[in-house]
Order: structure tokens, then C-alpha cells, then sequence
């Protein structure tokens, strides 16, 4: 056995070779109706998920909460089973639902044993096809919402969130608008009916699988979603185009009384996905507010111990990307933290990063990749969040190669582009007298 | 199921190795034997802090995640009332560094001034980000303080109060490293892309030179059985009133745990639950309503908190939770409840497998609570739970004096009236 005193505890040990990212991808096959099924193969366990995705989400709703609303209540009742079947249908193969509604889209997930799949998928096949929006769950469910929703009014990093989108986008964005409670009271069955008909289509869906996936899956996914029974005429995949309309006001601060923290949120409006800065913006925004060792988080959490946690991060929509920073820090502390926010972002567009820490970040960037791709899930992910913006895998090649390729000055030249002071939109909710 | 190997080193370090190759990753785990139990009630919220300061340096390397971030890898940590865990992962080809960093700060930290300093602020904003400036914030410095007379599970991780914190000094945090942070206080896991013999050699050359230390037993005063039922009502700036009944039941590793946490699947885990049916949708007098229970190592809580809606009396929510609640202790559960709530359960576990940082963190923790081989027995154990047993569980833990209820009311509310 080595001595402590021959072991040398100060020098980093070498870095093993970079293991190369092998990106596994999904495989397409279709239904015998024409939706496309993408699916991952892969891991330890006798699992599998299988998503559907429709083309409705907020953007593609006529009127506020309808898209999250239905697809909420697609569990809640179907012609043959009420909200209670369903989930002890479920329940009793252990078998788990997920709906979301996005902005651009929403999906179904249910998650089960491989050797349930074939019992629950049917449950599924109803829910998505023939779900009866009863009204009382339609009453008890909005009744409750509502509820949830004034509670979380009371949360100051809530309201900043909820506010804002609408100051990058306008409120009559559908990227930007802001939930009012009455709106709570517009929603009506007709309504959900109406959209579930126009979108939740065999002409406007995409099926993601992963997990073990045998053949025995295929057949039934074959048998409960691959027949014309659940067509729609004029299935309706876009929404309207809709004008930006950002705030012509630069600083904005809703106060909040009494509070011991304010919430923060800086941002400003970008580009989409497929955009040539795309991919370099994002590994400076890594080096902003990214990851635990960011610029951020050293100096507003690490060095002024003004907050538990502050960063920043991107986000692509269909239509539109954005960039915000979010932050909770001390009611007192609340202009200082301000000015070395805005600090930091001026540092990136006047000083070149050293390139100690660009290389800390391409490494990091490098474990990121692996890990976002670590198990058939993860793989399944990375394959939505290409297909989404239209794209594909070589998305990922480009980003690997632009991680490893990327200078100080060319991510100096970003920063000047895109975090100009003027161009950043701030919000501050909470007491600015602590 | 979770293959495993595991070995001690001579000065009493516990290590796990779980091997899987379908990831390019690794996973290293490293749990010490320590929690807010284990503090002086004059010193809370001090295990905590401490996991913020394991982060401020070592005596070799100054910056934790500087390196690890070098080296591609990711790490976070966490502290309860029963231990503190802190895990990394990164590419299984960088395994070393991970091996490096982890023993460095077991070795002894830099017991950086600047360190202790911005961390209490930072644990300050933690408090007031989760306690103090968020509705409800609260009930969770308020709830164990009713339930708890004698046990340190009586205060929360955070600490009871910020004065703990703000008067936290170096020779503390120097002590406290001293006396938990030794191999033979902690367990290491590694899961992930590699070998036994490869975890095995970097155990040799890392941790093994590491001297043992002399953790103390623990001896931590019994919870006297609750007698009579408690009652705290709080008034509070919230939109709406809320409930919370907290009753004493097992340990986690007791039959008890298992019973009761089938129960709260039954009473509320989803569309087709009893409390959920019951309460929310028929007679609507909550917008939800949950059960659960703290899986602490000692003798720990089995809690029903709900928001009621709008025009009910807490009392009124009060009595509709205890009617629920006799239900299940005049007659046994239905079987096909009880199979539900054992398949979700068990398919819960398998899922939880997916991930070498779940099966880890699960590895240490059966350790810590005696063996890592329970980490296989947990289905079992679930499955093993008869609607007998369910009954005769229930009747000893749901009773009202054996129980503390929060009345939660919103000011506003209040006022009105």
C-alpha cells in the first residue's frame, strides 16, 4: 500500500481519454395510418414509455387555458369508464400517466412493466380517443386550479415567472400571455370537446417510445392507435401567427409587501433553435449562469452569499428562443445584486474568458452530453427536443464539434451581440425596503 | 434487483460497488453517519451548514466543483434529520478524480474563514427562500415542534431558528468535522462503468492512507408515547386555511413503515383514492389532500396535510379526515386496493432502478439502516403487508391522542368573518 506520504494529494490526476459519444438513435417505423412511431431501444430494466405528442398546446388555443385544461381532464372520463376506473385501471398494473401542455404542444405519457404494456395501452387508446369532459369533473377540477393558483400568487418567484413572458413577448403573445384568475371562469366544455376533436387526431399525432421495446409493443401499439378510426378532416397543426409586442419599458418591479426575499428575472427575447448563434449562445450562457461553477453563482451566491441559488438558462419555443436569468435573493441586498448581474454580463462583452475556465466549461459541457443521453429515456428526450424544432441529430454532432472547436473571442463577439445592457428586459418582484 | 460487492477498508470505511456497463458513466456516493439528530439542541440546523462548507475547499484542493466540473462531472448533496449524502457523477473514464476529491475533503477541509462566512448567508437566504417567505412555509418548523417533546427530530434540518446559523463559529464547524467526518462514520458507493478491482485499487490508494476516527454512539433520547391529542392553530398571510395531522408511527426499517406507507397510497395516491374520492371530488371539501410519511430512521410521522376549499371550517375538514381515518381502522382495506397499492409500489422500485445515482443512494442508505442487502427485500416487504396486518397498524397509529393537528388559518379569512 501507497504511504500518505508518497501520495501526491495536490496534483489533479490525469484525465482519462474523452469517451466518445456514441449518440443512439431513434428508429422510425408508421403505423398503418401513417403516424410516425420513433423509438429508442435500450437499458436494464423491463420497462417502457410511450408518448404522444399532438400539435396542442396554448399556441394553437382560441381562448386562455383551453389547451391545458383538456388535456388535463383526458383522464378524468371517457364514454365507458369514469375518472376513477381509469386511474384504478392503471393503478392496478402500476402503471403511471403523465399529460403536459406546452406552448407549442401536448402529450401523453404512460409509463408501465413490459409485461403490462399490452393491458393498460387500451386504457390509453380510450383517453386519447373518446374522453367525455364530464362537467362536474370539468367544476372540480377548475374549482381546485383556481385555488392552486391563488396560492402560488402568493410565491414572488411565481408572479415573476408569471409576468415575465409578457414583457418579452406582449400579453396577447401566446408565448406571453399572462393567466388571469377570471379566465378560470371562461373555460367551458363545449370548448374542450371542440379543441380535443381538432387536435388530438391520428393525422396530427407523433408517437415516442422507449424502454426494452418488443415486437409484442409494436403489434399493440398497432392495435389501439394504428386504425383511421380517430382522423380528423382538418386537423389543426399551427396556430395564428401572432406580432411581438415587447415592453417598450426596460425596468419593471411589482411590489410585494412585507417581503424577506425579491425575485428576479432579467431576459430578453432571441432566436430559434436552428439559428447560427444557437449553439454558441447556450455554452455562454453556460459560462453566465449555467452551471454550479457559473460567473453567477460564484459571485452572487459563492463570493456575496446574497442568495441560495441564482442562474440562467435558454429556452426554445417553435416561434421564438429566449434567455432569462432568475434569482430569489435578500430584500436588502436586492440592488446589489442587480448591479453585479449586470456586471457580469458586461464582463463577457469586455473581457475575453480565460481560457482556464473556457476549457473547465467544454469539459463539463463534454460529462453533459453523456449524461443527457444516459439510458433510453434520456436518448428519447434528445430525439423530441431535435424533432420538435424541425431538426435532426446532426443538431448534436454540431454541438459536440462547436463545444470542442469554440474560441474566447468568438463567445466575446456573442456576448456583445445579445447582452447589451439596453437590450435586457428586468423584473423585480418583492420589497424594496427589507 | 441490485448485484453488489463490498469490502471494508482497515480504517472502516464501508464500500459498495454496483457494476453496470450500459452506461458511460459513474456514480460516486459517499454518505456519513450524520444528521440534525445528531446536533446539540442549542447548536440546529449545524449538519446542514456543515454540508454547505464541504464544499469550500479541502486541504489540498481549493475548489470542489472547479475540478470536478474539469473533469465533466456533476455533484450535489443532501442533509435530513437521520444523514448527510453527498453524491457525484461524471464520465466513468475521469472515475480517479472522483476518487480524489471525494478523500481529500475526508481528509481534513481548509477551514476557509471567507468560506464559513458567505455560506451562513447563503443557508440564511435558504431558510427565508423555503421557510420563511413562502406560504406554508413554516408549518415545518411548527409540526415536529408539536409532535416531537424529546427527540432532536423535534427541529428541522434547517435549523430551528436563524439565530443558529448566524452564531455558527470556526471552532464548531472544527469539531463537528472532527467527530463525524471520519471513513469509519461514512459508506461509499460507486456504481456505474466500473470494476470491482478498479474501485478496489483507487480505494487503496485514496482512502485507505485516510486514519480512522472515533464517532461517537449515538444516544438519542426515546420519544415518550403521546398521550393526549395536540393542538397548534397559526394565522397566517395565506388565501387559504389548511390542516395538517401529524401521527406518530414506526421506524423506517420496522413492518410498521411498510403498513403505513401502503396506507397513504390508499388514502390518497391518485384519481381512484380513498381520501381523494372521498373528500376532494364527492364532498369537496378540500382542493387536495395528501398522505405520507417522513421515512425517518427512528420512529417517525405519518402525516395528512390538505387545503380546504372555499366556505369549509377546519373543523369541519377536521372531522370529515377522521371519519376517513376510522374507516380504515373498523375494516380491513379492500384486496384490490391493496394489490393496487402494492403494484405501484413495485413498479415504482423497478423504475427507480433505471439510474446508478438512485441505486447508489439506495445502496448507502440500507447500509447506514444496518444492510445493503435490504435494498432486494424492499418489494418483498411491501408485498408481505397483509390487510390484516394494514388494520392492526392502522388502529395503533390512527388515534387522536396519539395525534398533533395544525389548524393553519388564512388572516385574510379571518378578518373577514
Amino acid at each position: 500500500m501507497e504511504t500518505e506520504t508518497k501520495l501526491d494529494r495536490v496534483t489533479m490526476p490525469a484525465l482519462g481519454k474523452p469517451s466518445k459519444i456514441d449518440i443512439i438513435h431513434a428508429t422510425e417505423t408508421n403505423l398503418a395510418n401513417g403516424i410516425p412511431v420513433y423509438s429508442v431501444n435500450g437499458g436494464t430494466q423491463d420497462v417502457v414509455k410511450i408518448e404522444l405528442i399532438f400539435p396542442a398546446g396554448s399556441r394553437q388555443q382560441d381562448m386562455p387555458l383551453i389547451a391545458d385544461t383538456t388535456n388535463v381532464l383526458l383522464e378524468e372520463g371517457t364514454t365507458k369508464h369514469n375518472s376513477e376506473e381509469i386511474a384504478s385501471l392503471l393503478d392496478y398494473y402500476g402503471a403511471f400517466l403523465e399529460t403536459s401542455a406546452h406552448h407549442d404542444y401536448a402529450t401523453v405519457s404512460l409509463y408501465s412493466l413490459g409485461k403490462h404494456f399490452s393491458k393498460v395501452l387500451p386504457v390509453l387508446e380510450e383517453l386519447v380517443k373518446q374522453p367525455s369532459f364530464p362537467q362536474d369533473e370539468i367544476d372540480v377540477y377548475l374549482t381546485n386550479k383556481k385555488q392552486r393558483f391563488i396560492v402560488e400568487e402568493k410565491k414572488g418567484r411565481v408572479v415573476a415567472a408569471r409576468n415575465f413572458p409578457a414583457l418579452l413577448f406582449g400579453n396577447n403573445h401566446p408565448y406571453g400571455h399572462t393567466t388571469k384568475i377570471e379566465e378560470f371562469d371562461t373555460v367551458k366544455r363545449e370548448n374542450l370537446a371542440a379543441f380535443h376533436k381538432g387536435h388530438y387526431s391520428s393525422n396530427a399525432c407523433t408517437i415516442i417510445l422507449a424502454g426494452k421495446i418488443k415486437d409484442q409493443v409494436f403489434s399493440s401499439i398497432g392495435d389501439n392507435f394504428g386504425g383511421n378510426d380517430w382522423k380528423t378532416a382538418d386537423a389543426q397543426v399551427n396556430g395564428k401567427p401572432a406580432e411581438l409586442e415587447p415592453s417598450a419599458e426596460r425596468k419593471h418591479y411589482m411590489p410585494k409587501e412585507k417581503a424577506l426575499q425579491s425575485a428576479i428575472r432579467l431576459g430578453r427575447v432571441l432566436f430559434l433553435k436552428n439559428h447560427p448563434d444557437a449553439i454558441p449562445f447556450q455554452i455562454l450562457n453556460v459560462i453566465l449562469g449555467g452551471y454550479f461553477g457559473s460567473r453567477l453563482m460564484s459571485n452572487i451566491r459563492e463570493d456575496k452569499g446574497y442568495t441560495y441559488g441564482i442562474s440562467s438558462g435558454v429556452v426554445f419555443l417553435k416561434e421564438a428562443g429566449y434567455f432569462q436569468i432568475a434569482s430569489e435573493v435578500g430584500s436588502d441586498v436586492c440592488d446589489k445584486a442587480l448591479v453585479e448581474i449586470y456586471k457580469e454580463m458586461d464582463r463577457l462583452c469586455t473581457e475575453t474568458i480565460p481560457e482556464a475556465e473556457l476549457q473547465l466549461v467544454k469539459n463539463y459541457l463534454r460529462g453533459n452530453v453523456l449524461r443527457s443521453m444516459d439510458g433510453p429515456f434520456a436518448l428519447a428526450e434528445r430525439f423530441k427536443q431535435v424533432w420538435l424544432h424541425g431538426l435532426d441529430y446532426s443538431y448534436y454532432e454540431k454541438y459536440i464539434s462547436t463545444v470542442a472547436d469554440i474560441t474566447a473571442a468568438q463567445l466575446k463577439d456573442i456576448a456583445c451581440k445579445y447582452l447589451q445592457k439596453d437590450s435586457i428586459c428586468e423584473l423585480v418582484v418583492g420589497s424594496k425596503k427589507a | 434487483m441490485i448485484q453488489f460487492e463490498r469490502f471494508t477498508l482497515p480504517n472502516g470505511l464501508k464500500v459498495i460497488v454496483h457494476r453496470d456497463t450500459s452506461t458511460p458513466m459513474a456514480c460516486v456516493n459517499v454518505l456519513y453517519n450524520v444528521g440534525a439528530r445528531d446536533e446539540d439542541p442549542e447548536k440546529t440546523g449545524f449538519a446542514h451548514l456543515f454540508e454547505h462548507l464541504m464544499f469550500g475547499g479541502s486541504v489540498n484542493i481549493a475548489d470542489f466543483d472547479n475540478v470536478l466540473q474539469q473533469a465533466g462531472g456533476e455533484n450535489n448533496a443532501f442533509t435530513n434529520n437521520d444523514i448527510t449524502n453527498y453524491y457525484l457523477t461524471l464520465p466513468a473514464t475521469n472515475i480517479e478524480v472522483a476518487f480524489w476529491l471525494e478523500s481529500d475533503r475526508m481528509l481534513s477541509l481548509a477551514f476557509s474563514d471567507k468560506s464559513l462566512e458567505v455560506q451562513r448567508s447563503v443557508v440564511i437566504e435558504e431558510y427565508k427562500q423555503s421557510y420563511l417567505n413562502q406560504p406554508y412555509g413554516d408549518v415545518w418548523l411548527e409540526l415536529p415542534k408539536l409532535a416531537y417533546k424529546v427527540h432532536p427530530y423535534q427541529w428541522p434540518t434547517i435549523g430551528k431558528e436563524l439565530d443558529h446559523i448566524k452564531h455558527a463559529v470556526m471552532g464548531d464547524v472544527k469539531a463537528f468535522f472532527q467527530k463525524f467526518y471520519c471513513p469509519n462514520n461514512a459508506i461509499l458507493v460507486v456504481s456505474g462503468n466500473v470494476t470491482l478491482d478498479q474501485v478496489k485499487a483507487l480505494c487503496d490508494k485514496w482512502f485507505a492512507p485516510i486514519p480512522a476516527g472515533n464517532p461517537p454512539l449515538r444516544k438519542l433520547p426515546v420519544e415518550p408515547k403521546q398521550t393526549q391529542a395536540r393542538k397548534l392553530e397559526l394565522e397566517r398571510d395565506v388565501p387559504v386555511d389548511a390542516i395538517y395531522k401529524a401521527y406518530h408511527m414506526g421506524a423506517r426499517m420496522d413492518q410498521s413503515f411498510y403498513a403505513m406507507e401502503l396506507l397513504a397510497d390508499i388514502l390518497t395516491d391518485g384519481n381512484a383514492s380513498r381520501m381523494y374520492i372521498e373528500l376532494v371530488k364527492n364532498k369537496k371539501l378540500f382542493s387536495e389532500i395528501n398522505a405520507f410519511t417522513f421515512e425517518t430512521f427512528d420512529p417517525g410521522l405519518f402525516i395528512i396535510s390538505g387545503k380546504l376549499s372555499e366556505g369549509v371550517t377546519l373543523q369541519a375538514a377536521d372531522e370529515a379526515i377522521q371519519e376517513e381515518l376510522k374507516k380504515v381502522v373498523l375494516a380491513q382495506v379492500k384486496k384490490d386496493e391493496m394489490e393496487k397499492a402494492k403494484n405501484k409500489t413495485e413498479s415504482s422500485l423497478i423504475f427507480s432502478e433505471m439510474s446508478i445515482l438512485n441505486k447508489a443512494m439506495n445502496l448507502a442508505i440500507f447500509e447506514v439502516l444496518g444492510s445493503a442487502d435490504d435494498v432486494n427485500k424492499e418489494t418483498d416487504r411491501f408485498m408481505k403487508v397483509t390487510e390484516v396486518d394494514l388494520l392492526v397498524e392502522a388502529s395503533r397509529v390512527i388515534n387522536e391522542n396519539n395525534c398533533s393537528t395544525l389548524y393553519y388559518r388564512s388572516k385574510s379569512k379571518a378578518n373577514g368573518n
